[in-house]
């Protein structure tokens, strides 16, 4: 029985076992309605959760384990010169093996030893096969009998149940903790074998980025360097550029939208807001491509400016638009929050409402407003499909936002789309960029919101 | 009497509403939020410089009454005032009265002290100094000090006057937010509760300050306590589901009421 058939199995048994339990309960009850601790279908739930979950469980060890104990296995089996072999060697020969097992390929050529150990190895994964199915539908059934033994009037069906539901609730978001450590371990670990060929101050202070290495010893011309200074200047440039049009026209609208507009123009405009912010970034991308930088370097020509096809300053613009729906929805959140007594108390004073606005709205919602102007910036920072399509590849160490400059994240993306091999500096560059990327996102959101939160306590 | 007749008499106020030397008159005023009235045709007038207690269960209409005085009601979209309100004989609700300016002569103290998130200075100064009511910072620093003396705040805060304001007790807020009132030397103050969100020690120091106010401004204080109404005003409104029932002295309110609702109110019978 395949994995697949073996989970519909175990479905089918576990709602089997909900079903008697649930009975057996009933007919407990129909004698004396007090007897139960619970009410019937937590019992049937409990016989469910004692059929399925032992066996869910085993099976999914015995999938983790599988590969690994018919790999020994069949290494103790082979003749000690083969054992005896260099791991990478090994390797190959196992995976050799594996191939004239899985597609059967042997022949009379094959040398009688392979002939062997590969008839070993389709036995032993039979026999772990037909062992597993058997296991697993035995536990099944055994766990379905206990549970369904203790379905009587005393169990605590319904407590025990509740502790299962927790259990589940803790395990799902342990997955999403233990994913991003595993992340950050995935990172940490090839960036440190970055730096192992590259020395960490050449990366981080180097102002030469050409990630060129050489394949063969004899080839010229293709030393590598990997100074990312350019890339961090360039990332700055763009997303500064992005925030100079995002924070005013975002904080703008969020003041009017909040403080003058009609409730009627406010229901109309917010959602429209919003539609800005669910446009996927690949559309935005192409509208700086072919819309924006055409225009701004028709315009630079007018003038008789030099701009680049490829300019940080239409990149930027773009992703300054994209922002300005984060900036406006949380500036609006937080000044929504400033209390109304404030308000009426500048206004009693006869002071009109811009002057109030300026002199104690905003004040009082400021650090809100700068830690969603932080959350708007570490965004723009790891923002990628608009720099991909809209920025250029070379690493130009300049602040002239005419000019083409690159960014970390399109680094990245260059460094490792198509075939790559993973033991150059040229792709461990890549992992050693998220790193620095992930870092400054990182340290910028926890000012945020630990500016946030500060602020968030104040009013309540 | 019965409650028959209770009702055929609240139709019209009972007691003196007019007096000769009015600050503020009102006449025939109803306010409206959307459809709902919560005020129903309110004569009254307030005297120069004297204190008037406007009285009455919660929800009959005080509050909205009081914020119609110096149009902060503008604020709620919904809120129409109909009627005449006059203040030293020009109607607030003219189109050529900006309520901008209004505000600056008739001021407001609310209910639960609003101190903005800045300096004590700061709180004060900040009127002045949009009206341009001083000329150089040595003006300015005699405003707040002067304004501060006034509102018998001046020796608990002046080692902290580069403070922030929110760290005061609720008692010191309430006359800060008193002292940037006085600051900008308005005509008329209103006052919505100005002591309920304070304790008894602190209440006794704001009515004492009324008092002595009374001398330089026109006060109209909304209040729920009684005695507090007796101690600080000359004069008290009594306002009944949006009407006011019964004006007087204050001394005969509170010892001779001669309609039957102010007194059941006075006496703790209801409200």
């Amino acid at each position: 029985m395949n994995v697949s058939t073996l989970l519909v199995t175990l479905v089918a048994l576990a709602l089997f076992s909900y079903v008697f339990g649930k009975q057996r309960a009933l007919s407990i009850a129909k004698h004396n309605r007090r007897r139960l601790h619970s009410i019937p279908s937590y019992y049937g739930y409990m016989t469910a959760l004692w059929c399925g979950l032992p066996a869910l469980l085993l099976l999914f060890l015995w999938l983790c384990f599988e590969t690994v104990v018919i790999e020994q296995l069949l290494i103790a089996s082979l003749p000690s010169d083969i054992q005896s072999l260099s791991s990478g060697q090994l390797s190959l020969v196992l995976n050799d093996l594996k191939l004239l097992a899985t597609q059967d390929l042997m022949d009379s050529h094959t040398e009688p030893m392979k002939r062997e150990a590969v008839q070993y190895l389709l036995s032993m994964q039979a026999t772990s096969h037909s062992l597993r199915t058997i296991l697993v539908l035995v536990l099944a059934f055994a766990g379905a009998a206990w549970g369904l033994s203790r379905v009587i009037g005393k169990t605590p069906a319904r407590i025990w149940v509740e502790k299962v539901v927790l259990f589940f609730l803790i395990l799902s978001s342990t997955v999403a903790i233990l994913t991003t450590i595993g992340i950050i371990l995935s990172l940490l670990f090839e960036s440190h074998r970055f730096f192992g060929e590259i020395p960490p101050q050449d990366f981080l202070f180097g102002t030469k980025w050409s990630p060129q290495t050489a394949l063969r010893s004899d080839q010229v011309g293709s030393s590598g360097s990997f100074g990312a200074i350019p890339l961090f200047l360039g990332t700055l440039l763009i997303s500064s550029i992005a925030m100079l049009v995002a924070v005013p026209i975002g904080l703008m609208s969020a003041i009017y939208l909040s403080e003058y507009a009609s409730p009627v123009f406010r229901s109309i405009a917010k959602p429209v807001l919003e539609i800005l912010a669910g446009v996927p970034t690949v559309v935005y991308g192409f509208f700086a491509a072919l819309t924006v930088a055409p225009f701004i370097r028709h315009w630079g020509e007018t003038i008789g400016l030099d701009v680049a096809s490829e300019s940080a300053l239409a990149t930027g613009l773009v992703m300054g638009i994209m922002i300005i729906p984060f900036i406006s929805s949380l500036s609006d959140d937080v000044i929504s929050v400033v209390p109304q007594a404030l308000r009426d108390g500048s206004y009693s004073l006869g002071v009109t409402q811009s002057e109030t606005i300026r002199l104690v709205v905003i004040p009082a919602a400021l650090p809100g407003i700068i830690g969603g102007i932080l959350l708007a910036f570490s965004r723009a920072i790891g923002e990628t499909m608009i720099v991909v399509m809209a920025a250029g590849l070379s690493a130009n160490l300049t602040i002239n936002p005419l000019e083409t400059v690159t960014t970390v994240t399109v680094q990245i993306v260059t460094l490792l789309t198509g075939d790559q091999e993973f033991d150059s500096a040229k792709t461990l560059a890549a992992f050693a960029l998220a790193i620095m990327l992930f870092i400054s996102t990182l340290i910028l959101n926890i000012i945020a919101l630990y500016i946030v939160r500060q602020y968030r306590e104040e009013y309540e | 009497m019965t409650t028959t007749n209770i009702e055929q008499k609240v139709n019209e106020t009972w007691g003196k509403p007019f007096v000769d030397n009015a600050k503020i008159s009102i006449r025939n005023m109803d306010v409206f939020y959307a459809d709902k009235q919560a005020v129903f045709d309110v004569n009254l007038d307030i005297a120069k410089h004297e204190v008037i207690a406007l009285i009455g269960p919660s929800g009959c209409g005080k509050s909205t009454f009081l914020r119609c005085l110096n149009r902060m009601n503008d604020t709620i979209p919904i809120c129409r005032v109909a009627g005449d309100i006059s203040l030293d004989g020009e109607n607030i609700y003219d189109t050529n009265m900006d309520p901008v300016l209004l505000r600056a002569r008739v001021g407001m103290v609310f209910q639960k002290p609003n101190p903005f998130p800045k300096s004590v200075y700061e709180n004060v100064a900040y009127g002045p100094r949009l009206h341009g009511l001083a000329l150089n910072r040595a003006e300015l620093d005699d405003i707040v000090v002067t304004s501060l003396k006034k509102a018998g705040l001046y020796n608990e805060v002046k080692d902290r006057l580069h403070s922030i304001a929110t760290g005061l007790s609720g008692g010191q807020q309430q006359r800060l937010c008193i002292a940037r009132t006085i600051a900008i030397s308005p005509e008329v103050i209103l006052m919505d509760e100005p002591a309920s969100a304070l304790d008894p020690i602190a209440t006794a120091i704001i009515e004492e300050l009324i008092d002595e106010l009374r001398k330089n401004y026109t006060i109209a204080i909304v209040t729920h306590s009684m005695q507090q109404a007796a101690r600080v005003s000359q004069r008290t409104a009594y306002f009944h589901l949006g009407r006011i029932i019964e004006v007087g002295e204050t001394s005969q309110i509170f010892t001779n009421p001669q309609h039957e609702l102010t007194e059941n109110y006075i006496t703790g019978r209801f409200g």
